[in-house]
């Protein structure tokens, strides 16, 4: 997939409007430099909108588009065409290809004689959907065509390249509509609007029918790096995501509760273990929920029974208080120890831990309730911003952050993706998602929309509603790379 | 078939050994350098630290065991840094010594992903006696910061933001840069095939 930089232009400066208001309008200055403190190659392909173009029709920006023509860049222009003179007056400047808007969606008799002048492959349609129709003349109005009718239309002409916007994703960083790009049967879509992570670049490559996307804000935020982005869009199934079923373990059994309440027994830990290494879990996460200090033993006897009948990663986590407890687990087997409600009261444990047996055995547990930090099994709030503590908690040594969503856990309505987004875009390193699975989607959500590297589930497995081999082919169905 | 395992103190020996055993390996695990010198099938483990589990070879002399059990014609499994351990050098803490055995160094990712690399990743492999069996493409479990590249003595490669060795062969000298003993099926395949190897 191909990483398209965008910029808006006002005045010969380099801008960004939210929502399409200018009165909004954030300077970020002259386009060369811009272009330069982004690294964007010269041989790139440049998006660029001439805003006032598109609020008046008046092309002001003819001197810039020369310039960035004259650096090698292949400039699409785009902004308030319509008609050929519009159309030919930016391709006489030395723009590669025109994107018409309005008139794509509302006349086809003159996108017809654009495409009759400039040729088809000159010629980006762009269309902006807002709840799934299509909107024209600056967002102001619907237009009376659907949007399948406005693409059939389009494609019935020749132009290959169509570029979609949802309005109401565009400079709000949320993250680009993935559901709608998935619904839409055209090829050679240019995503474009809300796009603000690098693992958002990586879904939209995953997608088939996607083949470029516009990047714009989260560029010129420094939220994504154009190198980092066109690295992993080249390769989007480079590395499987995981599937990770937990046990919650007490007194040697397995058990479940709802919102971390009203627990049941849920079966034999190493029976669970075993089950689930055969359907292919990609790892194990088994957390103590008793942690008490006369259970401690019970509960490493258990990580030591599982441990011994598998093959693949094991994470253990609950009641970890010190470098010795979480040592303790490493010699019962466990190949990762999450820590959670001691880190809250001393964020030194985790440098601790690190340093004595590395990043890669560290994982931070963070349960939340809305974005709040809770400890104690969820119990207690701490007022500590989730995303602020996961943060912070990278560079003393973390090496993954486990997730867990309070208000979701056992509830089987999905994963929190806003508080799996905020946290994965905060973060350089993996977090795992937990809490709410209950469906196949909700998977690819929390991976596609949320940026988890992992997923993790508890009672939709022991309960057999789904087993990991369900989730895994499902995924892979959905584009989305398993082991 | 009898297998010896290096009983070292900067690897989890527990968990490679049970994997050994169920790939049928009858285990002789010792820290002794005379016993590893005349053994005849090896498998040298480690995690973490290249530096201290070279100081640990040093200090032991199993080094210079190792290297005169591969003379004289003994089979070598490294896994993980007992892998990293077995070329020219390594760049961790400026540039370390390894045993040589295989041309090249380790060197830390550069690329845009997180470090370390922490979960599965797809390995390509060539036809190997240690990949009989194994498809290319498929999955293994990798915990590393340091890696080689384009090794001369390449039989697998995976791509962590950009390809790296996933595992060597010369002569009768193997290494896997992926746990085997964390890798479920392939990964038990992996040692079965090591194992079995005459």
């Amino acid at each position: 997939m191909e990483v398209i930089p965008s910029l808006d232009l006002l005045d010969g400066a380099v801008v960004r409007l939210t929502r399409g208001d200018f009165s909004t309008a954030t300077v970020y200055g002259d386009p060369e430099s811009v272009l330069d403190s982004l690294n964007v190659p010269d041989d790139s392909r440049l998006h660029v909108v001439d805003l006032e173009a598109s609020r008046s029709g008046k092309p002001l920006e003819t001197s810039v588009v020369k310039r960035l023509a004259a650096r090698d860049l292949r400039v699409q222009v785009g902004g308030g065409i319509r008609n050929v003179g519009d159309a030919r007056r930016w391709l006489d400047c030395g723009a590669q290809k025109v994107v018409i808007g309005t008139v794509a969606a509302d006349s086809p008799d003159v996108l017809q004689a654009i495409v009759d002048d400039a040729g088809a492959e000159r010629v980006v349609a762009a269309v902006d959907v807002l709840d799934g129709e299509v909107r024209v003349a600056g967002w102001s109005r619907a237009s009376r065509a659907s949007l399948s009718e406005v693409l059939t239309s389009i494609a019935s002409l020749g132009i290959e390249e169509v570029l979609i916007t949802d309005i109401s994703r565009d400079g709000v960083l949320r993250g680009p509509s993935f559901g709608m790009y998935r619904s839409l049967t055209g090829s050679n879509l240019i995503a474009s609007g809300g796009v603000s992570t690098v693992s958002d670049v990586v879904s939209l490559a995953r997608m088939p029918n996607v083949t470029a996307c516009v990047i714009g804000k989260a560029l010129l935020e420094g939220r994504i790096d154009l190198a980092d982005a066109r690295a992993r869009a080249a390769m989007p199934n480079a590395i499987p995501e995981r599937i990770i079923p937990c046990l919650d373990v007490r007194d040697g059994r397995v058990v479940k509760g709802v919102n971390f309440e009203n627990i049941r027994d849920a079966g034999d830990p190493v029976e669970c273990a075993r089950r689930y290494e055969a359907e292919g879990a990609d790892e194990l996460v088994i957390l103590d929920i008793s942690a008490t200090d006369a259970n401690r033993e019970i509960a490493i006897d258990t990580v030591r029974r599982v441990a011994e009948s598998i093959f693949i990663p094991l994470t253990v986590g609950g009641g970890v208080r010190s470098v010795e407890d979480f040592r303790a687990l490493l010699r019962a087997g466990a190949d990762r120890v999450a820590i959670n409600t001691a880190a809250i009261r001393d964020p030194s444990l985790i440098a601790r831990c690190a340093n004595e047996f590395g990043v890669q055995a560290v994982v931070l547990s963070c349960d939340a309730r809305g974005r709040e930090v809770m400890v104690r099994s969820g119990k207690e709030s701490t007022a500590i911003d989730a995303v602020e503590w996961c943060r912070r908690a990278e560079p003393l040594g973390a090496g993954e952050i486990l997730l867990t969503s309070v208000d979701r856990d056992g509830t089987n309505s999905g994963f929190d993706i806003e508080l799996l987004r905020a946290v994965s875009s905060a973060v350089k390193i993996g977090v795992i998602a937990s809490g709410g699975a209950g469906k196949l989607e909700h998977f690819r959500d929390a991976i596609e929309s949320g940026g988890a590297r992992a997923v993790l589930a508890a009672s939709l497995f022991h309960d057999r509603v789904l087993t990991v081999g369900d989730v895994k082919q499902y995924l892979e169905r959905e584009g989305i790379p398993t082991r | 078939m009898k297998v010896t395992l290096i009983d070292s103190p900067v690897a989890n020996v527990a968990n490679i050994a049970r994997a050994l055993r169920a790939s049928g390996a009858e285990l002789d695990v010792t820290a002794d350098a005379a016993t590893i010198a005349d053994a005849s099938k090896i498998v040298l483990p480690g995690v973490g630290s290249f530096v201290a589990a070279m100081r640990w070879l040093l200090d032991t002399r199993i080094d210079i065991a190792l290297r005169d059990a591969v003379t004289r014609g003994a089979s070598l499994l490294g896994v993980c840094v007992g892998h990293q351990l077995l070329f020219d050098a390594s760049d961790e803490m400026g540039t370390t010594r390894g045993l040589g055995l295989i041309e090249g160094n380790i060197r830390k990712f550069d690329g845009p992903l997180p470090v370390p690399q922490i979960g599965w990743n797809r390995v390509t492999v060539t036809p190997s006696p240690l990949f009989e069996g194994i498809d290319s493409g498929t999955s293994f479990y990798f915990v590393h910061s340091y890696a080689a590249s384009n090794s001369a003595n390449e039989i697998a490669r995976a791509d962590y933001g950009g390809a790296f060795t996933a595992a060597v062969q010369r002569e009768r000298v193997f290494g896997v840069q992926f746990h085997p003993e964390k890798s479920s099926t392939a990964g038990l395949r992996v040692l079965r095939n090591f194992v079995a190897w005459k």
